[in-house]
């Protein structure tokens, strides 16, 4: 057995709490017992044959053993409150990091969209970890740093802790969500300063080429991409929304769309959103080429960026909790295991009768999208639908799948 | 030694039917007693299988005796037995319905049909619990706590499970409105408030809480299912539902629940420990009022099984407070036992040592209730075994030793035969010692950081894991002998008299076992207090 340290800010306002408590416990429970004990012993009948007091009552006696014990309790009442309170109040300065749970796995996601299935965090800085969950309620409990609190659909929570020394902590999940509930454990690896700084620029994921080419042609300097007004309109969450333009003096209403984009850029005062003056350049292609124009657009449109290497689906298949359920080296766990997965018959059941085929790219991709619809024989049907992914996280799920 | 048989005396040869159905249409106490006792201690022993099965898979981290599915449908099934079929319904149901008309001098309770239809209600309930494991789409694997929106998913056997403890529920209802009843109605001539056997005033306050919490634990149940069955949407955010809202429904009931199970056990303590000292129930009075109070401030505090939920830290304030308040009358009820022991002439019968056992685990229940009561000590335990070790410090430690205290206390009078002594000392010690082991190791594990409903752990939780198994097989022997000696005394044991310990209540005034009726022609006139030893003596056995 492993005493868990009390060398962490979280840790030391519970471990206060829990050691008077516990102690002062001790303490009478011990009186409890060697009082009993005496009186047993030595009012036993072979020595008292008839009790030597009839006395039955105690006014005062009663009066002491109430009030005592509410003066104890009550102090244990506050002390356990205001270090609860202590646990509620973040550090200035902490680090965010989104941590989202779903049967049966976790994910945590940084500031720079950055996503990961363990906690990478640097040791020494206080850490605030916004807690969400998908499907049912799960708790995220970090023992070493005693710290608790549930995940509910449709509610955000949070904790936060601040990791003493580089090292691993475990996470449980501690609210009971079905049968992946004793195997949704991960880490939480704290790094130190420099190993931390390393990771971030190592596995930072590559910037959207968009955002390069709007920052390498100036466009930032009139158009915000967070919403705060300019010069020009805000380029944040443009897909689909309607604009009032002005074209050669007439208004009319359009929606926002890759040809509307384009036409903007290439064509920069042919239609002037109304109240901003007519004033942007026109882009032609010889300053912003046709390939940069696309990922400009995919940017502005909230598309994924084509030009950067290809999705890497066996690293998705590992940050998106998919290995929480099924192997990859053919062990037994709550779903059909990876591997040999496209070369091997399986027998699915579709509307209540079973189906023997192989899987093929199609059916994956079914399975993943609506997985309820067709289930595998033998297995449970728990798997929650994997929605979440882009289209192309999906595809590169189902390559990857294809290849085992 | 003269071998009557059990049927040829008492309660057991006086009835209007013969054979099963002078049993099955039976509206006597007594005979309606015998039944809850028999049912509801086979419901235990099946229980304490599975409990047992799951420490094996414990033994060592790793699958095997046990899937995943398996173990959680094991720890739900255990718990529904445990707490619907067995903690809830054992004092009271069966030993209150068997003392409770005598304790008052009372012929029968005052609804003796609807005392029969609360026991085919608990047999119905029972008998869909079953059901629910062996039919349809599997065992329910939701835990005995039905949280949602898990409850609401999960393709296992729910409903049906839910519809039990429904069931169980109304039977619930049903005694309490029964008992409250008859102690208002069907006292003996004499038999004033302050002569009332502290057992019949924990009946009173559990019979209020069983009226007055049951029913939301119905309506939460209804609402389950109509939120599986037409996705009524109360629960799911999406519909704009609130998920904690079931939490709260459910604890409204199920925290008043945890009183209506520990409640009767003070009752059976405050009965013992005066008995075997030969001295009055030291305070009386404050004992009376403190099992009140407790059913009253014990109704204010269900929102302390949710400090981790995400619900308002101002919640958390308010039923921290309250939940520190409801830890003083208990603290009250074990001052007060053990001041009973001073100065007494002290026997350690079987029944005392249960009661004093009793009195050991429950303290330890209930200090360890303090550390989960505090708001920051809370966020660490809360969900891990050390939860698990706590409350069967209370329920088993607590009422369930109280119950076996009840078992070697009364049974004698309703068999009219005693048990061996000698065996019953060796069971109890390997009970007490196999207990303290297990869940010890229990809570331990879980200060550690072990999670609850767990059936694979990590390596670093295995000591004390195996320690818990090992006393497992230890309380396993120690039941085991008990129930053989306790069954094999029932069937020839010695004959008894009327008062074998030596009690002043009025059970003990009436043959062993009690006719019908229980007090021949004339009504009792009662002149003495339940305690009042003087002149009492007990019979030879």
């Amino acid at each position: 057995m492993t005493l868990l340290p009390t060398d962490n800010p979280t840790a030391q306002l519970v471990d206060g709490v829990m050691i008077y408590i516990f102690g002062l416990s001790l303490l009478l429970l011990l009186g409890i017992t060697i009082v009993t004990i005496y009186f047993v012993v030595k009012y036993r009948r072979s020595r008292c044959p008839e009790p030597t007091s009839d006395v039955d009552h105690s006014i005062v006696l009663e009066a002491i053993w109430t009030v005592l014990p509410t003066l104890i309790v009550l102090t244990m009442f506050w002390y356990g409150w205001v270090n609860y309170v202590g646990l509620t109040e973040v550090p200035e300065g902490a680090m965010e990091v989104s941590a989202t749970a779903r049967m049966w796995s976790w994910q945590f996601e940084y500031a720079d969209g950055r996503r990961e299935n363990r906690l990478f965090v640097p040791a020494n800085t206080p850490v605030k970890v916004r807690l969400q969950s998908t499907d049912v309620i799960h708790s995220f409990f970090v023992p070493a740093f005693r710290i608790k609190k549930d995940m509910v659909p449709g509610l955000e929570t949070y904790v936060w802790f601040e990791a003493p020394k580089p090292g691993s902590y475990d996470i449980f999940c501690t609210e009971y969500c079905g049968v992946g509930h004793a195997d949704m454990i991960t880490t939480i690896e704290a790094l130190s300063a420099e190993d931390y700084a390393a990771w971030l620029v190592a596995d930072a994921p590559p910037e959207h080429r968009g955002l390069v080419v709007l920052r390498e042609q100036g466009c930032i300097g009139c158009h915000s991409i967070d919403g705060t007004p300019g010069i020009g309109p805000s380029l944040f969450e443009l897909a689909g929304s309607p604009r009032q333009v002005e074209i050669d003096g007439q208004t009319t209403e359009i929606t926002i769309d890759d040809d509307y984009l384009i036409r903007a850029i290439r064509e920069a005062n042919y239609e002037v959103v109304q109240g901003y003056p007519a004033m942007m350049p026109s882009y032609d292609e010889a300053s912003l080429n046709n390939d940069d124009l696309q990922s400009l657009v995919d940017y502005m449109m909230g598309r994924p960026d084509t030009t950067s290497a290809p999705l890497d689906g066996a690293r998705l298949i590992e940050i998106n909790g998919c290995t929480g359920c099924h192997s990859t080296d053919g062990s037994p766990s709550i779903g059909p295991t990876f591997q040999g997965i496209s070369s091997r018959d399986i027998t699915i059941i579709r509307d209540g009768k079973e189906v023997t085929q192989q899987a093929d790219a199609d059916y994956l991709l079914r399975a993943l999208v609506d997985p309820s619809v067709e289930t595998v024989k033998g297995y449970p049907d728990i798997m929650p639908p994997s929605d979440y992914l882009s289209p192309e996280e999906l595809d590169a799920i189902v390559e990857h799948l294809l290849q085992q | 030694m003269t071998k009557t048989p059990l049927t040829n005396s008492g309660f057991y040869s006086e009835s209007p039917r013969s054979g099963v159905l002078g049993w099955l249409l039976s509206t006597d106490h007594k005979r309606i007693g015998m039944m809850y006792l028999g049912c509801i201690t086979t419901m235990f022993i099946v229980a304490a299988v599975l409990g047992l099965a799951m420490r094996l898979q414990l033994f060592t981290p790793g699958q095997h005796i046990m899937t995943a599915q398996t173990y959680n449908a094991t720890f739900t099934v255990h718990g529904i037995i445990m707490i619907f079929l067995f903690i809830i319904p054992s004092i009271p149901a069966a030993f209150g319905n068997l003392l409770l008309p005598i304790q008052i001098g009372a012929r029968d309770v005052f609804f003796p049909k609807l005392n029969l239809l609360s026991w085919y209600l608990y047999i119905s309930g029972a008998i869909l619990a079953i059901l629910a494991i062996f039919t349809g789409t599997g065992a329910p694997d939701t835990g005995w706590t039905f949280y949602v929106p898990f409850s609401t998913q999960t393709s296992t056997n729910v409903s049906l499970a839910a519809m039990a403890a429904f069931m169980l529920g109304f039977s619930s209802i049903l005694t309490g409105i029964n008992f409250v009843t008859t102690i208002h109605r069907l006292r003996a001539e004499g038999m004033g408030w302050g002569r009332l056997p502290l057992f019949v005033w924990t009946l009173y306050a559990t019979a209020w809480i069983q009226v007055l919490a049951t029913p939301m634990l119905g309506i939460t149940l209804v609402l389950v299912m109509l939120e599986r069955f037409f996705g009524a949407g109360l629960f799911d955010v999406a519909s704009g539902g609130d998920p904690i809202l079931f939490q709260h429904l459910f604890w409204i009931y199920s925290h008043p629940a945890v009183y209506i199970m520990i409640l009767p056990a003070m009752g059976v303590i405050s009965e013992i420990i005066p008995t075997f000292s030969r001295k009055p129930l030291f305070g009386y009075w404050a004992m009376a009022i403190s099992s009140l109070a407790i059913a009253f401030a014990g109704s204010l505090v269900w929102a302390h099984h949710m400090y981790a939920s995400g619900m308002s830290d101002f919640a958390i304030l308010v039923f921290s407070l309250l939940t520190f308040i409801v830890a003083i009358p208990s603290a009250i009820k074990i001052f007060n036992w053990i001041s009973t022991l001073y100065k007494g002439s002290i026997q350690l019968g079987p029944p005392m040592l249960y009661a004093l056992a009793f009195i050991l685990q429950f303290a330890i229940g209930g200090l360890g209730g303090l550390a989960l009561g505090a708001a920051a000590a809370d966020i660490h335990l809360h969900d891990t075994t050390f939860v698990v070790g706590h409350f069967h410090y209370t329920m088993f430690g607590g009422t369930g030793f109280a119950f076996f205290a009840a078992l070697h206390y009364w049974l004698p009078k309703f068999t009219g035969r005693m048990y061996n002594h000698k065996i019953a000392f060796i069971a109890w010690g390997l009970l007490f010692v196999g207990f303290n082991v297990t869940y010890m190791a229990m809570q331990a594990v879980g200060i550690q950081g072990m999670p609850r409903r767990y059936y694979d752990y990590l390596p670093e939780f295995q000591t004390l894991n195996m320690v818990a198994t090992l006393g497992s097989w230890v309380l396993a022997a120690g039941l085991i002998m008990m129930f053989a000696n306790l069954l094999k005394g029932m069937l020839n044991g010695k004959l008894i008299g009327m008062n074998p310990w030596g009690g002043a209540t009025l059970e003990w005034q009436v043959p062993s076992p009690p006719p019908m009726l229980n007090f021949g022609k004339e009504d009792p006139v009662v002149t003495r207090g339940p305690y009042d030893y003087k002149g009492v003596k007990a019979d030879e056995f």
